[in-house]
């Protein structure tokens, strides 16, 4: 068998489309890292939180008949809304289960996050029933809610979740352009030019803003940070509202790209992520860009030459192979100087 | 309540240094627990495989008590342990390859092996912080069921093992649920006696050395490589034990068996029980693996409200409910840490600079 160019080309540009999801959430991961020298392990499920949001809310306004008048109204909310969901659901999970833990040993926020990991992926799997369930309740034989309540909160709700696969419309355009012989799909392009400019607009804003400054000085040193005037829970709570927002992103760039969407989605793209982080150097904002393409070039050249099913196994591995001989990764971030 | 609890610890703990009542405590709970499948009464089978399934994860939580309570390692690939043990014995007693071994001698193989994949495992993650061990770990747990799952040729795929031998003891088919129901006892048992030894010795002050803090502990000459190693070694021959245990029990086991919320099930009941305590690591089985039995109808928010209880006892009583002694102090007062502000300090609370 020769090998085949145009293909393996091809599978690049895949493999560049994933990395464009690796990169998006490993931000959110590094970012994190950055301030607080937590890993955030409920990080995928906020990415998944942002792909239902997207979803409920796109449903709802088309059910509305506001697709057939404007398309891209719809589109725009749909995205607003996967990373308002997101960005809630990280700060939520900051106040409630990491802020009060930030003094404790270093085994408790850890415990807490695979805690907030678990109980978010589960409320979204449970969510049809919790509905059911609430708005079924009874008080002796008398029905708190009318029938007809009951049936159309269900209805709403049914969307937000449950353990069965959720679709999402196919919006983005099928097709590609032609460069020579090679194919390149419009959604794959468009996904790659949305999480580059993404990508870009954070780096600016972490470079040059005020909040940017802040960000590195509390990621520096808490301490010193407080003593020259940065109020230091608000740049973490920042910190998170951002990382949570480009995991929004991402999660409706997914679903619209992959079409499904399920409570566990999180779990894999979120190893991945984190191995991206890591790849790039955690910590560092340029590193997990880099780490989150690299790692999807390498899974898509890994699955040229091995069975699709193992490709979690390549990840997996240059996960611990950089732990083993670069754990300070390929940049190092502006925390990743300290301990590891 | 956890100020009621804190009392009640107090109070009980004052007739507990007595000898008499602690052991005479203790041989009643013994006796209690080896007469128990003997009483008949309305659905006395089921309870008994109830029970000597919370055994096996009692035994699951003391494997990785070591790990986690006393070494302070956090591993969430724990079930990959588990199931080297189980597809240990599964290969080497079922007719799926047509060997025939007896489950004495696959025992400490399926344990060795196990201790091999845990010190294997160890290795790279030496030099990690907790957090870098944790993610490894969740992967190393993920590979071992791709693993599983997909090549055919040594596991049957996601068909599973079947046609498992059962254990002979003295010619004795060991052989349903009563008779797992002792042999998990007796696992358990041991397990417990060895782990209270090894906890009470060099290699446990070594582990306690280690866990509050690294440094200090290479300081003082621990050699904190060899440390490591040990405690996820001896968290992993426990696990690959109760792996072997378990398929000799179900007499056929599938890839399914062995997926994460096993090792979540065993991480909560450590936490939920108290890290580092093995009284702890019982009362958390049964809370956790026992009680949801009786709240069937509620079996689909279990994990949901595990990852609450997570989450919540982290907050408000990290120690567990029935903690260690050490590890409550430890968990209690804040680490000292240079990266860290003093207490009262910016950054505490609501109040800010």
């Amino acid at each position: 068998m020769d090998f085949n160019w145009v293909n393996f080309v091809e599978q690049l540009v895949n493999g560049l489309t994933v990395g464009s999801f690796y990169a998006l959430i490993a931000l959110g991961y590094t970012m994190v890292y950055g301030v607080l020298q937590m890993i955030n392990f409920a990080h995928g499920e906020i990415f998944m939180i942002g792909a239902y949001s997207g979803l409920f809310t796109m449903n709802r306004l088309t059910d509305a008949g506001l697709y057939e008048r404007s398309p891209a109204l719809v589109i725009g909310l749909t995205f607003l809304a996967g990373i308002a969901g997101a960005a809630l659901t990280g700060i939520t999970v900051e106040r409630l289960a990491y802020r009060p833990l930030r003094r404790a040993a270093r085994l408790a926020p850890l415990i807490s996050a695979i805690g907030a990991s678990i109980f978010l992926q589960e409320l979204v799997r449970l969510v049809p029933k919790i509905s059911a369930a609430v708005t079924g309740i009874k008080i002796g034989s008398w029905q708190v809610f009318p029938e007809a309540f009951q049936t159309s909160v269900n209805k709403i709700f049914l969307d937000f979740g449950g353990a069965q696969v959720k679709t999402y419309p196919g919006i983005l355009p099928t097709g590609g352009f032609e460069i020579g012989e090679i194919t390149i799909n419009y959604s794959r392009a468009i996904i790659l030019a949305v999480s580059l400019l993404t990508m870009i607009g954070l780096y600016l804003l972490v470079r040059y803003s005020r909040l940017g400054k802040a960000m590195r000085s509390v990621a520096e040193d808490k301490d010193i940070a407080a003593l020259m005037g940065v109020d230091v829970n608000r740049v973490i709570m920042m910190t998170f509202l951002i990382g949570s927002a480009l995991a929004g992103l991402a999660g409706v760039l997914m679903g619209m790209y992959y079409l499904q969407i399920r409570p566990v989605m999180g779990f894999v793209p979120g190893i991945k992520a984190f191995t991206a982080a890591v790849l790039g150097g955690i910590g560092s904002i340029p590193g997990a860009m880099f780490g989150g393409y690299l790692l999807g070039l390498a899974e898509a050249i890994g699955v040229q030459f091995l069975p699709a099913v193992y490709k979690d196994v390549v990840a997996f591995s240059l996960l611990v192979l950089t732990l083993i001989f670069k754990p300070t990764g390929i940049f190092t971030g502006y925390s990743g100087q300290k301990k590891m | 309540m956890a100020k009621l609890l804190t009392l009640f610890q107090e109070k009980t703990s004052r007739y507990l240094v007595n000898p008499w009542i602690r052991y005479g405590l203790i041989v009643l709970v013994l006796a209690a627990v080896a007469v128990f499948p003997q009483i008949k009464f309305a659905q006395s089978a089921y309870w008994v495989r109830v029970i000597g399934y919370t055994g096996l994860y009692i035994l699951l939580g003391l494997g990785l008590n070591v790990v986690v309570g006393f070494a302070g390692l956090l591993d969430l690939g724990y079930v990959a342990f588990y199931a080297i043990g189980a597809y240990t014995y599964a290969l080497l007693a079922s007719s799926f390859f047509g060997n025939h071994l007896s489950f004495w001698v696959v025992l400490p193989i399926a344990g060795l092996l196990a201790a091999m994949a845990g010190v294997l495992l160890g290795i790279p993650v030496l030099r990690m912080r907790g957090d870098y061990l944790a993610i490894v770990t969740l992967g190393f747990g993920e590979i071992i069921r791709i693993l599983v799952t997909n090549l055919r040729g040594l596991t049957n795929g996601s068909q599973g093992m079947v046609d498992i031998d059962s254990p002979m003891l003295f010619g004795l088919q060991l052989k349903g649920a009563t008779h797992f129901y002792y042999l998990v006892f007796v696992f358990v048992l041991v397990t417990i006696f060895v782990t209270t030894r090894l906890n009470h010795s060099r290699i446990g002050r070594a582990w306690v050395a280690l866990r509050e803090d690294e440094d200090v502990a290479q300081m003082m000459g621990i050699n904190t490589t060899l440390t490591k190693l040990m405690a996820f070694g001896t968290g992993a021959l426990i696990g690959g034990l109760g792996g072997a245990v378990f398929a000799a029990w179900q007499r056929s086991i599938y890839p399914d068996n062995f997926n994460l919320y096993v090792s979540i099930n065993v991480l909560s009941l450590i936490i939920i029980g108290g890290m580092g305590s093995i009284p702890g690591v019982i009362v958390g089985a049964f809370a956790l693996i026992a009680l949801p039995d009786l709240l069937r109808e509620f079996s689909d928010y279990r994990m949901l409200l595990y990852g609450l209880l997570l989450v919540v006892m982290m907050v408000a009583r990290p120690e567990g409910f029935i903690p260690s002694k050490r590890r409550q102090l430890e968990l209690r007062s804040s680490e000292p840490d240079e990266d860290e502000p003093p207490p009262g300090s910016a950054g505490d609370g609501e109040v800010a600079p």
